[in-house]
């Protein structure tokens, strides 16, 4: 077995001489580097940096069994705003370009898939002589259908913890993976443009011991230069602590800078967020601040749900359970239901919490994260808008017209089918200007926020004594010099802190309902609470609050022609808010959720384009509010 | 440059010579000799097998490891002859898609890492210069002030005023050398096309409108630089490499196919 999968290492290294990849175009030393010192840097950041930091190339071991025959050449040019040629034949581009990019592709395997297709039948049957690969190489071959169905059970087999090791073994890989990971930094290296276009090195860290979901991106702030001296780390049989070690070395070793970004809490059945160690011994200062150093950021929304908050966790949240459907009942690979006493485990809110619960027992937080969206599309092509979906993977691009009613079950029979997608989301970055360092550095930070799609600019800013004159002025240079920004720190001063919160609809989107401050703290008992306050909404004269609620901001969307006007809601919406309710002692959590007016999903799109019905399961979801979330600020004892 | 041990190995060369036979025979369009019965073993073979098994393992095979190695060599070699003998190769799908890949890879491969001169990239540039001048466009840089108003009749009202103050709003009042990618990720395509039409002037313009409402305008410069060569240098790379791998492939299938008589019943 081991034998066959160095086998599979080396045809890739022949391959490398077939191809002559040693050799790569040099490009200029700015464009090589982390880009500081290339371009001039506003004083403050100045605007939110888009992109996405989670998308999987023909790389990646699931992307190519899927079909995707796009690499990270491609991914980066449709990134920027060009045309390219999806898999599936059709001509594609982004209305608007992305500022950023990672390539996060599966260090696991990287490569391996496609080495096993392009290999001779006779070396799959005689040298690797596996009888599950070879299976799965003849589904590969033999349809696209087919070919998804084999990387379903492969995933089913990663979760169970039996991958042929043709697949499994790190060592024997290695050199494939060093490969493909050394040609992709001289791609990224070759279109990042410091000004005008980021290309951050990545991958990710696929840990997902039963199914549980514990994925991570890991994201580079350095160029090739540095980037060159490591390797993917992988994630079958490894656990966070090696990959945060993983990461100190690097760090020490180059000089250089990584973090690294746990996604689909929501798929992990409460791994994700435990409050003891991995190997379930209580949790010790140590562990926390590794943790809390390693992954500033937390990936709460994508194609595969979203995670900031389940109805169970937050009944009186009205606005809870956005891309919950279909996800919350069971782990990643199906493998194992999910019970509600996981749910705290499992979303970023109650995350949030037991942070400070955590804290309030060691002294240190190791849940005090931000937020971001992705896509994790598996396509090549980074797309978070709902009239521009292009599935979670080949096997469900647009040509795919019946996609949103296929079962997507990755080998099981349990019901999780296509319109349970989401379109995906992004990362937004507050940044001085857009370089690998700065927008690196605005996520070290947690400058940086989530949304489920569309571009709406949201700027937080808390401090003890903002009012509504501060808006007069240079708002921004006061929120940076008298309190802090989204992801900041605030030292507590026996005063209710205020919040300058300002958001802006997406410039070519839908307009916004209203804008919530949502709180978590610990009462005077221990005890976790949280509480959601609506603090500016459209039209607060004729929709004043009823029963302690904000009324329904309605809905204009048409079912028939998946349209809608922005007749309802604003353009803008900016209040400073004071908490009400803040009594002396308390060490909450803010972060501001901006909701937008009812809009239509891809799959009323997929629906009106491809002249498809949708079940009425899925018809009762077509229509939804599409939202950001920011990165918390937290209030601080300072010690 | 560095390149890695292996590399060096020549066992690797052998599998890249052997590869890149392959590929020149199936260019040449005459397939190995299946009618040929003898498969030669030799010290030489044996010696690049054992070669190969210590590279990927990090240790020489045993006596086993190494029979069993040739083993598959020759059964793989056997079989495939005979394959070739029973004409299995022929109206295969998946033996055509997979040559037919190969035949594509093979004429772009030298592209995909070629290094273009300079005096190429300018070339490149004379002959696509519509292209790129369509990127100056987006490269033009504005610096503007705006000031904003949620209905058009309070900022028709204040165009007649010397200095515009408009309404509350977090959009920007300023704007200083952004390009017009950036104006749009701002302002939204309606108002950064509006603004394209503009002529810089030192009086407050519009009102031009946008999703957020209407806007008076002050456009104090607008910097449209020429298709320059050294700031379109990545550009230009990475445009050249896509269009040579695209023209190779085209270029191999149109030499090739020149050597047909195509009939096609109309």
């Amino acid at each position: 077995m081991r034998r066959a999968s160095t086998r599979l290492a080396l045809m890739s290294a022949a391959a490398m001489v077939v191809t002559g990849c040693s050799s790569e175009p040099e490009v200029e030393p700015a464009q090589a580097g982390s880009g500081e010192d290339t371009i001039e840097l506003a004083e403050f950041p100045d605007r939110p940096y888009w992109g996405d930091t989670h998308l999987h190339t023909d790389n990646s071991v699931d992307a190519f069994g899927f079909g995707t025959r796009l690499g990270p050449e491609a991914a980066l040019r449709f990134a920027r705003g060009e045309e390219v040629t999806a898999t599936t034949g059709a001509q594609t581009q982004l209305a608007r370009p992305l500022d950023f990019l990672v390539i996060a592709d599966h260090s696991d395997a990287l490569g391996a898939t496609r080495r096993l297709y392009d290999a001779p039948r006779w070396y799959v049957d005689w040298v690797i002589g596996d009888e599950t690969v070879l299976r799965w190489y003849d589904m590969m071959h033999e349809s696209p259908e087919q070919s998804t169905r084999a990387i379903g059970e492969l995933i089913t087999a990663a979760a169970e913890d039996n991958v042929p090791e043709a697949f499994a073994d790190p060592e024997a890989a290695a050199e494939g993976t060093k490969d493909i990971w050394n040609t992709q930094l001289s791609i990224l290296d070759r279109y990042n443009e410091p000004g005008v276009f980021t290309a951050l090195a990545g991958y990710e860290w696929t840990a997902m011991p039963n199914g549980n979901n514990l994925h991570r991106v890991v994201m580079f702030r350095d160029g090739s230069d540095k980037t060159r001296q490591t390797v993917p780390f992988p994630g079958l049989q490894t656990t966070a602590f090696q990959l945060w070690e993983y990461m100190k070395a690097y760090e020490e070793e180059t000089g250089g800078r990584v973090l690294a970004i746990p996604h689909n809490p929501n798929l992990s059945n409460g791994l994700m967020f435990q409050m003891t160690m991995e190997d379930g011994s209580p949790m010790t200062p140590e562990y926390a601040a590794m943790r809390a150093w390693a992954e500033p950021v937390v990936e709460a929304t994508q194609i595969k749900g979203d995670s900031e908050t389940h109805p169970f966790l937050s009944p009186n949240d009205e606005m809870a359970g956005f891309g919950v459907q279909g996800w919350d009942f069971g782990n990643l690979s199906l493998s194992e239901k999910t019970e509600p006493s996981m749910y705290a485990g499992s979303y970023t809110r109650s995350a949030l919490l037991r942070g400070l619960t955590l804290e309030a027992q060691m002294g240190v937080n190791p849940y005090a994260f931000g937020m971001i969206g992705a896509t994790d599309s598996h396509t090549s092509l980074a797309t978070g808008d709902e009239d521009n979906f292009w599935g979670k993977h080949t096997g469900n691009e647009q040509s795919y017209t019946d996609r949103a009613a296929v079962a997507q079950n990755l080998g099981t029979r349990e019901g999780r089918f296509g319109w349970h997608y989401l379109a995906g989301g992004y990362a937004a970055a507050w940044a001085r200007g857009n370089t690998r360092a700065e927008i690196f550095d605005a996520f070290a930070r947690r400058e940086v926020y989530a949304t489920t799609g569309p571009r709406m600019t949201v700027r937080v800013f808390g401090g003890f004594d903002f009012s509504d004159s501060d808006w007069d002025g240079d708002w921004v240079r006061e929120g940076y010099s008298r309190g802090v920004p989204m992801g900041g720190e605030l030292v507590a001063d026996g005063k209710a802190p205020s919040f300058m919160i300002s958001a802006l609809k997406d410039p070519d989107g839908a307009n916004l309902d209203r804008v919530q401050v949502i709180k978590g703290w610990l009462d005077a008992s221990g005890e976790m609470q949280e509480r959601v306050y609506d603090v500016v909404w459209s039209d607060m004269d004729t929709r004043p609050r009823s029963g302690g609620s904000v009324p329904a901001v309605g809905d204009t969307v048409n079912r028939d022609d998946a349209t809608y006007t922005n007749e309802i809601g604003a353009a803008e919406l900016r209040t400073v808010w004071t908490d009400p309710d803040y009594q002396v002692g308390q060490r909450p959590f803010y972060y501001v959720r901006v909701l937008e007016i009812p809009t239509p999903r891809w799959t009323l799109f997929d629906a009106v384009r491809f002249g498809v019905t949708l079940s009425e399961e899925a018809m009762a979801d077509a229509v939804a509010q599409e939202r950001a979330y920011t990165s918390p600020i937290w209030l601080t004892s300072g010690s | 440059m560095n390149l890695p041990g292996w590399t060096r190995e020549p066992l690797v060369h052998f599998v890249a010579l052997g590869a890149i036979l392959f590929v020149a025979l199936t260019w040449g369009g005459s397939p190995p000799d299946p009618s040929s019965r003898v498969i030669k073993v030799g010290a030489s073979e044996k010696e690049k097998i054992a070669e190969s098994f210590a590279l990927t393992m990090g240790r020489s095979p045993t006596d086993a490891e190494l029979d069993q190695a040739i083993d598959a060599f020759v059964r793989e070699e056997v079989l495939y002859r005979e394959a070739l003998r029973l004409g299995l190769d022929e109206g295969d799908a998946i033996v055509r898609r997979r040559l037919v890949s190969k035949m594509d890879l093979s004429a772009s491969l030298a592209a995909e890492t070629a290094e273009p001169s300079d005096a190429v990239l300018r070339a490149f540039l004379e002959d696509n210069a519509e292209r790129y001048s369509g990127q100056g466009a987006e490269r033009a840089r504005v610096s503007f002030d705006q000031a904003f108003f949620a209905r058009e009749a309070g900022a028709r009202a204040a165009l007649g005023s010397a200095e515009a103050s408009g309404e509350a709003t977090s959009l920007p009042a300023s704007i200083e050398a952004a390009n017009m990618r950036e104006v749009g990720a701002q302002f939204g395509f309606q108002f950064s096309q509006a603004l394209a039409a503009l002529e810089p002037a030192e009086d407050w313009q519009g009102p031009i409108q946008s999703s957020f409402g209407w806007h008076l305008v002050r456009l104090r410069d607008r910097n449209v630089p020429p298709p320059d060569f050294e700031s379109l240098r990545g550009v230009l790379a990475n445009d050249w490499r896509s269009d040579q791998i695209r023209q190779r492939k085209e270029r191999a299938y149109d030499t090739l196919r020149s050597a047909y008589r195509i009939d096609i019943d109309r």
